[in-house]
């Protein structure tokens, strides 16, 4: 047994997770499940919140909540970012290969990349920029300018376009009172459009940052957004 | 049980414990039997675990249903200096398809046995789960179950005191449907754009960091885990002669109950759809069904008296794909959901191919005139002969999988087209 | 890149009918170019990797259930080809038509109309009429930095820039950014090309008028070009070249493939430092200094032969000491070491501009070599010494005070003294520019630049390589080695050279090494001369 020990005590130990938030109803139709919570589904519990520092090697490449507060000024790969960076470098052959979780980072803490967060991300690889760029620009979840505190993802993709993915995007920006990929003038909403998010049984599927919120009809997106704020 | 509802049709080999928090957890999996397949596996020898998932028949439920033990047999021998990777797909992102992402969130550590089992087949020490960026919670299910199996001496050096070293790595996306496909993954995973790669040479020859690869599939992974525990014959009892065991279908749209079933392959696709999953809410009869994930051509109700095998599917013309069932009642606008997946399509293109990057975004923009009323019917032998310019001609099968919805909506549901152009004419809108 | 060593192996592959036999791994691209087929091809480059994805290439293959593209496949025993099948024809006809889908067309106003590959495999197998209805994406242009200039709504998507900056280059400036149909090439948002000195090649490689040169823009149309195979004069590198010339002007330089020299690439700084050639300033008309100073106009004849008597008259008094540029060909060197030698011999020099030496990461063979001229390796050779400074000036003082015979050939004496040669029994200037300390000179005959005339540059390498007359002297200008020739001829039992061939028949009487070269042996890319000698540049 020479598996590295979890810290005992950290952040993530399992007798430290804080009680989640419960709202049976946005984690889809749980069916003959009655029983389940959203936290039962989300597996809040389970989970706990990841820390800072991207917890065991393996799998700190995975985002941990994300930051409350974006900071475009922030440093990236400082203190536990830094850790977490050195943890995601030692599962690879190269450097290249840590391009995306690099991005990923510097992503939660800057909430989109700049042209100079992608040139400081290059250079902390030793890549260069402008392939950084073609990164980048090649996958969608990366924002390459601000967008509001909450990133409202409807998916109009067949499943949820047969059970009223366009009229729920619409509802969402009718309550926001945005325009599609336009950012709310309180800095809060940012309501897109995004493609199959894989949660097809559970029609219509909307990513809210990071997370999912099922069965959404067009009446419970002023709950959805009641809650978040 | 499946999820979020359950039929006593149902075979329940892999998606057991889905809808129970208690078997997410390491302590829950113990109780429920877990980490015993991959005891056995450890247990035997590389080849004979091979041997056993080739025996069973087992094909790859990422889609193309390649054999999965053919896969790992195409490993060359371990070279000094030379190491293999398993690389696991769990980019699921054809639309449709919800299935990964239960097996991910409800049994995390069944998706680590599948990987340990993978790896020491293939004779790999690093295995890599590639899960697509949007899968945030999933991803966060599976980071917690790796760090309680390495804490637990499941993963690492040393397994289980077996001598076996095999780590995971979980490796998340960015937002790229195109990296469901092996090499555009591979590519992802090496920090690189996603873009697929010309085979030859395959992954198992040069995959990731060009060394020798196996990629599969997230329920190929666990499924493989519980036929080395109990054997080929054991998996044999169920499905077809050549589709073997079970799988898991998702289903979505216009039925009663959606969600994910797990039935033996070669059940009846009419029945699984009226019976199983409830027919349609509105009581409207069935239009169309996509049997496989959008990328698949589309039936008609007529069609339906098939067995939800791979060799029935393809004897009626489609594919049974990753069981990704989209049903479609009479109400629907047949070429609206058309477009919205050729949209879906360019969308996703990585843009290399001349024939998928043109391709794609021109039969887009022909289909949403159409949607508008302003087609002719020389649009729809333009799109076909557009379809047939960019299937089999393209380094990856985007493209071809743009044009299956095109082609097979034209041919069955011409009318639907008609009708469009005809009201566009009273409209006054005409045909430019 | 260099391919690797053929095995004697060979495989029986047939194309179109034609069978041939071709060294096993043959690309199938090369082989049906050896059977004498074309197959069109956008992404492909013999100088990069194939990344298969402009999908021009297809063919049938018998027994293959899919089209191959060319450029990856690879020949198998016994391999039958079809590149006009059916099947084929009809899937590039299908790619041409995705390409025009966006394609804006702009012909008329666009540089690369005339040599352009979608315009020559439009109009060989493209549709006759595209289909599209839709309105055209459109993306406008974009300033890369440097000579390049990018028009987004012409580029085909084939990623030879991205391929040769990263892979030739290596200094990964360009990327494709975003996908699919949204995809564009572009470099790091302001960083541009600038400072890279090898970027213009992305405007050679480039099969459409994507990127283009800013220098060229708008200058000329490709069909009205007449196209001269050369060498780059302006390092001593020597890259192959061809000289482009309109009405006897020369309007580009295109590197010109040779893979022992430059494989198939050239440095912004030659490429672009050409205005010289076509400078009007010219000397027209042989001129003989008479009793009052003046320079008067005199006939070829005329002037070689008062030119001969006085050589005639100065033989052995103080012997004869010579300059000479380094952008001379070797045969006019070689003639003016014989013509010193006939007069007692002496000392010659030359002076050449330095600068730092950039080294081709991909293609490290070649650079932008130290010396900034194409023939100081010949001027060695011919018994020429280097002198002056780095920036190609001073180093005049000793031979401008020479008494004896003074010879000058080429060196535009810029920076020469006024009272350069004024004490010389004999001046005699033989070059293209009349420079002021060219005023002392006696005679002063007007010879053609590299550009106007037969002849051969011997680079770094020791390699010799010719070059072609591409544009016309102006008057009665002629190569140094006729004039040079002729006048020996006049003082000396040889015979007059007729050719360049002539002339450079005759180097071997005053560098050995040349005579064991055949002129026949150099044809379009040259040839080593044998042994080696060390190079001898001067230290910074």
């Amino acid at each position: 047994m020479s598996a590295e020990p979890i810290r005992a005590g950290s952040e993530y130990d399992p007798t430290s997770w804080p009680e989640a938030v419960q709202n049976p109803g946005f984690v889809g139709d749980t069916g003959e499940f009655a029983g389940l919570t959203e936290a039962d589904v989300r597996g809040t519990a389970f989970i706990g919140r990841r820390p800072a520092d991207g917890g065991h090697a393996s799998v700190a490449g995975t985002l941990p909540y994300h930051t409350a507060t974006k900071d475009p000024q922030a440093p990236i790969f400082h203190g536990p970012y830094e850790d977490r960076l050195e943890k995601i470098l030692s599962r690879y052959p190269d450097r290249q290969a840590a391009l995306l979780p690099a991005l990923h980072l510097a992503h939660e803490i800057r909430g989109y990349l700049s042209p100079e967060t992608q040139d400081e991300v290059a250079e902390k690889l030793q890549l260069p920029p402008a392939y950084v760029r073609g990164v980048a620009t090649f996958y969608t979840m990366y924002n390459l300018a601000p967008v509001g505190k909450y990133l409202i993802q409807v998916c109009t993709n067949i499943s949820c376009n047969l059970c009223g993915g366009d009229a729920v995007l619409e509802a969402f920006l009718k309550h926001t009172g945005t325009e599609l990929g336009e950012t709310s003038a309180n800095g809060l909403w940012t309501v897109i459009e995004v493609e199959c998010l894989g949660a097809c049984g559970f029609p219509t599927a909307v990513q809210i940052n990071e997370f999912y919120y099922e069965n959404v009809r067009p009446e419970s997106v002023p709950d959805v957004l009641a809650r978040l704020t | 049980m499946a999820y979020p509802y359950r039929h006593p049709a149902e075979t329940l080999v892999i998606s057991e414990h889905f809808g129970n928090p208690e078997a997410r957890t390491l302590k829950g999996w113990e109780a429920l039997g877990g980490y015993k397949p991959m005891r056995t596996a450890l247990g035997l020898d590389r080849a004979e675990v091979v041997n056993i998932v080739k025996a069973s028949g087992l094909r790859g439920r990422g889609g193309a249903g390649f054999p999965t033990g053919m896969k790992w047999s195409f490993m060359p021998k371990k070279e000094a200096g030379k190491p293999h990777f398993l690389v696991c797909n769990a980019d699921e992102s054809e639309p449709g398809t919800f299935k990964d992402r239960e097996l991910m969130r409800w049994t995390p550590h069944a998706l680590i046995e599948g990987c340990v089992v993978g790896a020491y087949a293939i004779n790999a020490e690093h295995a890599y789960i590639y899960v697509r960026g949007e899968f945030f919670e999933p991803a966060q299910v599976m980071a917690r179950a790796i760090e309680e199996a390495y804490a637990a001496g499941y993963l690492g050096k040393n397994i289980m005191g077996s001598g076996v070293d095999i780590d995971i790595t979980l490796h998340i996306g960015a937002g790229a449907y195109i990296c469901g496909e092996e090499t555009g993954l591979l590519n992802s995973l090496e920090g690189r754009r996603g873009e697929p790669r010309v085979k030859p040479p395959y992954p198992a020859i040069a995959g990731a960091f060009r060394y020798p690869t196996a990629v599969n599939n997230v329920e190929s992974l666990i499924a493989a885990a519980h036929i080395v525990h109990h054997g080929a014959d054991w998996y044999k009892q169920w499905g077809t002669e050549k589709s073997v065991g079970t799988k898991l279908f998702c289903v979505s749209g216009h039925v009663k109950r959606p969600g994910n079933y797990e039935v033996p392959l070669g059940f009846n696709f009419r029945e699984f759809i009226y019976e199983v999953c409830g027919g349609t809410p509105s009581g409207k009869p069935i239009k169309a069904v996509i049997p496989g994930g959008s990328s698949v051509p589309i039936l008609t109700a007529d069609e339906l008296d098939i067995g939800m095998d791979y060799e029935s599917m393809a004897a009626a013309g489609t594919m049974l794909g990753c069981g990704s069932v989209i049903v479609m009642d009479s109400g629907t606008n047949v070429v609206k959901q058309v477009r919205r997946m050729v949209d879906f399509y360019a969308h996703e293109s990585c843009g290399q191919c001349t024939p998928c990057r043109e391709g794609t975004a021109w039969a887009s923009k022909i289909l949403k005139r159409v949607e508008r009323g302003r087609g002719t019917p020389d649009d729809l032998d333009t799109l076909l002969d557009i379809s047939d310019k960019m299937s089999g001609k393209t380094i990856c099968v985007l493209s071809d999988a743009a044009a299956a919805p095109i082609v097979s909506s034209i041919q069955k549901f011409r009318d639907d087209y008609l009708a469009l152009m005809d009201a566009g004419q009273l409209a006054g809108a005409g045909g430019r | 890149m260099a391919e690797p060593t053929p095995t004697p192996e060979t495989v029986s592959v047939t194309v179109d009918g034609m069978t041939l036999d071709v060294p096993k791994g043959t690309r199938l691209l090369d082989a049906c170019a050896q059977a004498g087929v074309d197959v069109p091809h956008y992404c492909y480059h013999p100088g990069m990797s194939a990344p298969a994805q402009c999908r021009m290439c297809l063919v049938e293959v018998e027994k293959s259930p899919k089209l191959i593209p060319a450029c990856v496949g690879s020949v198998t025993d016994g391999m039958v080809v079809h590149t006009q099948s059916e099947n084929a024809l009809k899937a590039r006809e299908g790619v041409l038509e995705f390409y025009l889908v966006n394609h804006p067309l702009d012909c008329p106003v666009c540089d690369q109309s005339g040599e352009c590959k979608l315009q020559d495999y439009v109009s060989a197998e493209g549709p006759a009429m595209g289909r599209s209805r839709e309105p055209k994406r459109v993306l406008g242009r974009d300033d890369f930095g440097g000579d390049v200039l990018f028009y987004a709504d012409r580029c085909v998507m084939c990623t030879r820039c991205v391929r040769f900056m990263r892979e030739v280059a290596q200094d990964e400036r360009l990327t494709v950014v975003q996908r699919g149909s949204r995809a564009v090439i572009d470099t790091f948002y302001d960083e541009g090309l600038t400072g890279n000195i090898w970027a213009d090649n992305i405007v050679d490689i480039c099969p459409v008028g994507a990127l283009v040169s800013k220098d060229f823009l708008h200058k000329a149309r490709a069909w009205d070009l007449d196209r001269v195979p050369s060498v780059c004069p302006n390092c001593s590198m020597g890259c192959n070249i061809r000289l482009e010339t309109r009405d006897d002007q020369v309007m580009r330089l295109k590197p010109r493939p040779n893979p022992e020299v430059n494989a198939h690439w050239m440095c912004d700084f030659g490429r672009l430092n050409y205005n010289w050639m076509n400078r009007v300033d010219r000397i027209e008309a042989p001129l003989v200094r008479d009793a009052s100073g003046r320079h008067v106009p005199m006939s070829w004849a005329d002037t070689l032969t008062r030119l001969a008597e006085a050589l005639r008259g100065a033989g052995g008094g103080g012997g004869a000491r010579a300059v000479v540029s380094p952008f001379e060909s070797n045969e006019g060197m070689g003639a003016l070491r014989r013509v010193m030698e006939a007069v007692g011999g002496g000392d010659g020099v030359f002076r050449c501009e330095q600068g730092e030496e950039v080294v081709l990461p991909g293609f490290p063979d070649l650079a932008l070599r130290r010396d900034r001229a194409a023939n100081v390796v010949g001027a060695e050779l011919f018994g020429f010494g280097r002198t002056g400074r780095p920036d190609g000036k001073g180093g005049l003082e000793s031979v401008g005070a020479h008494t004896g015979v003074l010879l000058v050939l080429g060196d535009e004496l810029g920076d020469a003294p006024a009272d350069f040669g004024a004490n010389a029994s004999l001046f005699v200037y033989v070059g293209q520019h009349l420079a002021p300390a060219a005023r002392n000179a006696h005679f002063v005959l007007p010879a053609t630049t590299f550009a106007e005339m037969e002849g051969t540059f011997t680079n770094i390498q020791r390699r010799v390589q010719r070059f072609w007359p591409a544009v016309r002297a102006p008057g009665m200008a002629r190569p140094a080695w006729q004039i040079l020739g002729v006048l020996l001829a006049g003082i000396s039992e040889a015979g007059a050279p007729g050719t360049a061939a002539d002339a450079f028949g005759t180097l071997g009487a005053v560098c050995p090494e040349f005579g064991q070269l055949a002129w026949a042996d150099l044809g379009a890319n040259g040839a080593v001369l044998p042994g080696v000698r060390e190079l001898q540049e001067m230290g910074d």
